[in-house]
């Protein structure tokens, strides 16, 4: 045996406990793979936030619909990039939509992906803005002139008429783009949910309890976002819009919460060959990460501090203190929760009798630093979104 | 007055037109070639092919070391390949002077096929690293290109660990191996040649377990009725009698 490789063995074994196959040893659904679930969790999320507004009419919360509308459009222009990275050579990635493979659900992601940034996201926004659009290409000066002329597409008509139709074909795409975003983060969910092979993930449950904690993470970052951008802009935050945005994300954790834990007593009670070694891998493996990070600092306290903001009438203050702490600690939750999926699911051996360890890099590109790039991504391109697009300036309302 | 198409629906109209317009002119203009199979797979196959190649096969060596090829070809190390002891060594072939492969002439590079682990095969030899010949290296008494044991073992536990290991804790500790096996001598140096007997028929044990059998402290069963259409060892192994299938 080759002594380099001997070595190499000797040293990956202190890694492993029990018995675990040799190609087992390295986990090869590194760090970006826990961010890319997120990440499409934030854009499903922000956009079933947004069409609260559209569809049910939900008045409160309309300062946040353009914002949930950007943020889904900032997370989503990022979400494949981990898959990118991960899976090397983007150059080749457009073949994925020249060779389709019907029989893959991961070959489909390409279409998933397409038809909800092309069909929904980018058509509604455009509706949204188009009037604004116009307003600005006449308003601005040269450069930024024509951007917007490009970005309305060169449209013009800004008539009652005009507006009150894109007004109707944004509400008839947030109704098609309700299903879209269930399917986009429900297709992250059954990816995994559909490896019948591995017990962690295998389960019709899935797909989701994906979705449920794909809305909580969409709208705590709204509150969050919210609540930070709007002291910056000068203005005071709506506390009618705060609290009802706190009362959805409060529903969003329990049914989130009641999900998951049904699928773990499911599991319990169903006890296949597989519960032993899941036992181990929650209390060596996983304890904190999904013990400590994502039910109780994720979901138990958080929900907490959301009831407790409501049920004690506290000051406004106290209650936007509670409020954001929870938003920051169910981001955290739902990031390990993701966590816990992907690197949990790849923790334990086929053979259900040895665990290994995930050994993060630090830098390359599948290490932690690119990781954090990735995450910290989508608010640049929110930055430049929001400068280009204001969300919270209805131009051509206030003209006509 | 017929109702006018509005503006939004025919710039957008014209954007659709063009993406899908593209989509269909890859789809349906582009040459067949450019969406061949092999086309896109084409960049992985040049960058596997231009990784340099590492193995020079079994066969290289025996043009230059044709003597331990020989000495290999019927030793029971046959089937190993030269490159898995002595790692890759294409580079030595191709200039044996100033490049030499890897030569594991201490103890450990042995154990790492030959230490004891139940889930080796029956028969594979398999030893104790701690406590067989310690501190000398294994090619002192060995030839690793044509192992064969200095002496002929006396133990069946040198091959069949697993089974030796089972038995010394089950209820048939103290019947010894060849009192079910009759093993010829011939068989600890060409195992998979010469074969030891198996027992095959109930009676065998209804020697020791039959109601009545002379052998006391074995407990009884009437072979008459205790499962009569089974063997046996369809539901006791033999070497650990107690864990019933
Ligand atoms: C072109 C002829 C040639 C080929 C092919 C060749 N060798 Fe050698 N090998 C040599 C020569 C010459 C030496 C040096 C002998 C010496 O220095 O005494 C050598 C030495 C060795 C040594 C001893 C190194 C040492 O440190 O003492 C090993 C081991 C070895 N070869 C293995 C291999 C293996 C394995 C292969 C097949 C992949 C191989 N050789 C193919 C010519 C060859
Ligand atoms: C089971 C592992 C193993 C295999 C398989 C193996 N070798 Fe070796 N080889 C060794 C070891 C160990 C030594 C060192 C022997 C010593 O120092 O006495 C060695 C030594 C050598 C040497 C140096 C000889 C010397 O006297 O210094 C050559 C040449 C060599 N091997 C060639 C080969 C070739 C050619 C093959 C394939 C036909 C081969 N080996 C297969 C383990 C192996
Ligand atoms: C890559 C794995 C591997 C390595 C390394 C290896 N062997 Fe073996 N060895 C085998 C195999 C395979 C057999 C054949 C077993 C069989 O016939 O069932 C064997 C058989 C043997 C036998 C038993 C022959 C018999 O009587 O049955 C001895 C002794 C032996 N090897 C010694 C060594 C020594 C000494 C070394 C180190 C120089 C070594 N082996 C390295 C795989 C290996
Ligand atoms: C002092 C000489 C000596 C050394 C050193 C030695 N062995 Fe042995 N080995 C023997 C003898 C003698 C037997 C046969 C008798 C027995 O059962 O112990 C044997 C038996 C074996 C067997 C059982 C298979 C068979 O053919 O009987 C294996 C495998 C083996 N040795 C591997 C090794 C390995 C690996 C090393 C190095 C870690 C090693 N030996 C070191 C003398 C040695
Ligand atoms: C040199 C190594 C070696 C020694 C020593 C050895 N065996 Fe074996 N034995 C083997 C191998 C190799 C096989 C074949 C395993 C196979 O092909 O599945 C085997 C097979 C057997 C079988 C099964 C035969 C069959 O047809 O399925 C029995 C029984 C057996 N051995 C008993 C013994 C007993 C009892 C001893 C001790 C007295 C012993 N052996 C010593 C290597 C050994
Ligand atoms: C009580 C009687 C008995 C004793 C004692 C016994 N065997 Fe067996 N052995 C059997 C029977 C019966 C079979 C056939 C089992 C079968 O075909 O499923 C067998 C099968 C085997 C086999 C081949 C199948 C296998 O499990 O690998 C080997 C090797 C073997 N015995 C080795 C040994 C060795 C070595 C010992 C001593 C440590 C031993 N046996 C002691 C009854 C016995
Ligand atoms: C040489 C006599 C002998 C032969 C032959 C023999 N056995 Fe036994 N067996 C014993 C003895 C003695 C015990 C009880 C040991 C004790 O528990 O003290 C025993 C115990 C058992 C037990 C009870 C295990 C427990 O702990 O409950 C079973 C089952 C058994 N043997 C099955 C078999 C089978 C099957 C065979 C045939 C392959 C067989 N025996 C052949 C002597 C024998
Ligand atoms: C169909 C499966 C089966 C077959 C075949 C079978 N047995 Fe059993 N045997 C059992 C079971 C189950 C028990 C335990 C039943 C009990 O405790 O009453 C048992 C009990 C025993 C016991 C008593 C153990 C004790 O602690 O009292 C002995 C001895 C025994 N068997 C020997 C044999 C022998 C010898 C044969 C072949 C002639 C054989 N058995 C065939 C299933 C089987």
């Amino acid at each position: 045996m080759n002594q380099e490789l001997t070595e190499k063995l000797t040293d990956l074994l202190s890694q492993v406990t029990g018995y675990i196959y040799p190609n087992e040893i390295e986990i090869h659904w590194s760090i970006l793979i826990v961010v890319y679930p997120y990440v499409t969790g934030v854009v499903a999320g922000a956009f079933i936030l947004a069409s609260l507004v559209k569809v049910f009419n939900v008045e409160e919360v309309r300062p946040t619909y353009r914002l949930s509308l950007l943020t889904a459009l900032s997370f989503l222009l990022v979400a494949p990039l981990p898959l990118n990275l991960h899976l090397g050579h983007p150059e080749r990635a457009y073949e994925i939509f020249l060779t389709p493979n019907l029989r893959s659900a991961m070959a489909m992601f390409g279409f998933v992906y397409a038809w909800y940034l092309m069909g929904v996201l980018l058509l509604e926004i455009w509706f949204e803005y188009r009037g604004d659009l116009v307003v600005w290409s006449r308003e601005k000066q040269f450069p930024m002139k024509w951007i917007y002329r490009l970005l309305s597409l060169f449209s013009n008509d800004i008539s009652k008429r005009a507006l009150e139709f894109d007004h109707k074909a944004a509400k008839a795409i947030t109704i098609i783009g309700i299903p879209s975003a269930f399917l986009l983060h429900g297709y992250v969910g059954f990816i995994f949910g559909s490896v019948k092979a591995n017990p962690w993930w295998s389960s019709v449950l899935m797909p989701i309890v994906f979705l449920m904690s794909a809305i909580v993470s969409g709208i705590a970052l709204i509150i969050f976002l919210y609540m930070v951008i709007t002291p910056i802009r000068g203005e005071t935050i709506d506390m009618r819009c705060l609290d009802r945005l706190a009362s959805f994300l409060f529903y969003a954790v329990i049914v989130d919460f009641s999900l998951e834990a049904l699928d773990f007593v499911h599991r319990l009670y169903e006890s296949e060959e597989s519960v032993k070694i899941l036992a181990t891998l929650i209390n060596q493996k996983l304890f904190m990460s999904l013990l400590i990070i994502q039910v109780l600092l994720g979901m138990i306290i958080p929900s907490a501090m959301l009831v407790a903001g409501r049920a004690w009438r506290l000051s406004e203050e106290l209650r936007k203190l509670l409020y954001f702490t929870a938003c920051i600690l169910i981001q955290v939750g739902i990031f390990s929760t993701r966590w816990n999926v992907v690197i949990g699911g790849q923790l334990f051996s086929k053979s259900l009798r040895g665990l290994t360890t995930y050994k993060m890099e630090v830098i390359g590109s599948e290490g932690l630093m690119m990781a954090l790039a990735l995450l910290v991504l989508p608010f640049v391109i929110l930055t430049i979104l929001v400068k280009l697009i204001p969300p919270w300036k209805e131009a051509s309302r206030q003209t006509s | 007055m017929p109702k006018k198409v509005p503006e939004q629906i025919i710039r957008l109209g014209i954007v659709i037109s063009i993406i899908f317009g593209s989509v269909a002119l890859t789809l349906y203009l582009l040459p067949p070639a450019l969406k061949d199979k092999p086309f896109h797979r084409r960049s992985t196959i040049l960058a596997e092919t231009a990784k340099p190649i590492q193995f020079a096969g079994s066969n290289a060596c025996a043009d230059c070391h044709d003597d331990k090829y020989q000495q290999k070809k019927t030793g029971y190390h046959r089937n190993l390949s030269c490159e898995t002891c002595h790692g890759p060594a294409a580079e030595h072939a191709a200039d044996p002077i100033t490049i030499k492969p890897f030569v594991a002439r201490e103890r450990r590079g042995c154990p790492t096929c030959h230490e004891y682990d139940p889930s080796r095969p029956t028969g594979f030899p398999q030893i104790n690293p701690t406590i067989h010949n310690p501190l000398q290296p294994c090619v002192t008494c060995h030839n690793p290109h044509d192992p064969v044991p200095p002496r002929t073992p006396e133990e069946c536990a040198a091959c069949h660990a697993g089974i030796v290991r089972t038995k010394a804790i089950s209820s048939h500790a103290l019947v010894a191996c060849t009192t079910c096996h009759t093993v010829p001598e011939k068989h600890k140096i060409t195992p998979r040649i010469i074969r030891p007997t198996k027992p095959e028929t109930r009676d065998f044990c209804g020697k020791c377990h039959a109601k009545g059998a002379p052998v006391v402290d074995a407990p009884k069963i009437d072979l008459s009725t205790h499962w009569e259409k089974y063997v046996c060892w369809q539901c006791h192994y033999p070497h650990l009698p107690a864990e019933r299938l």
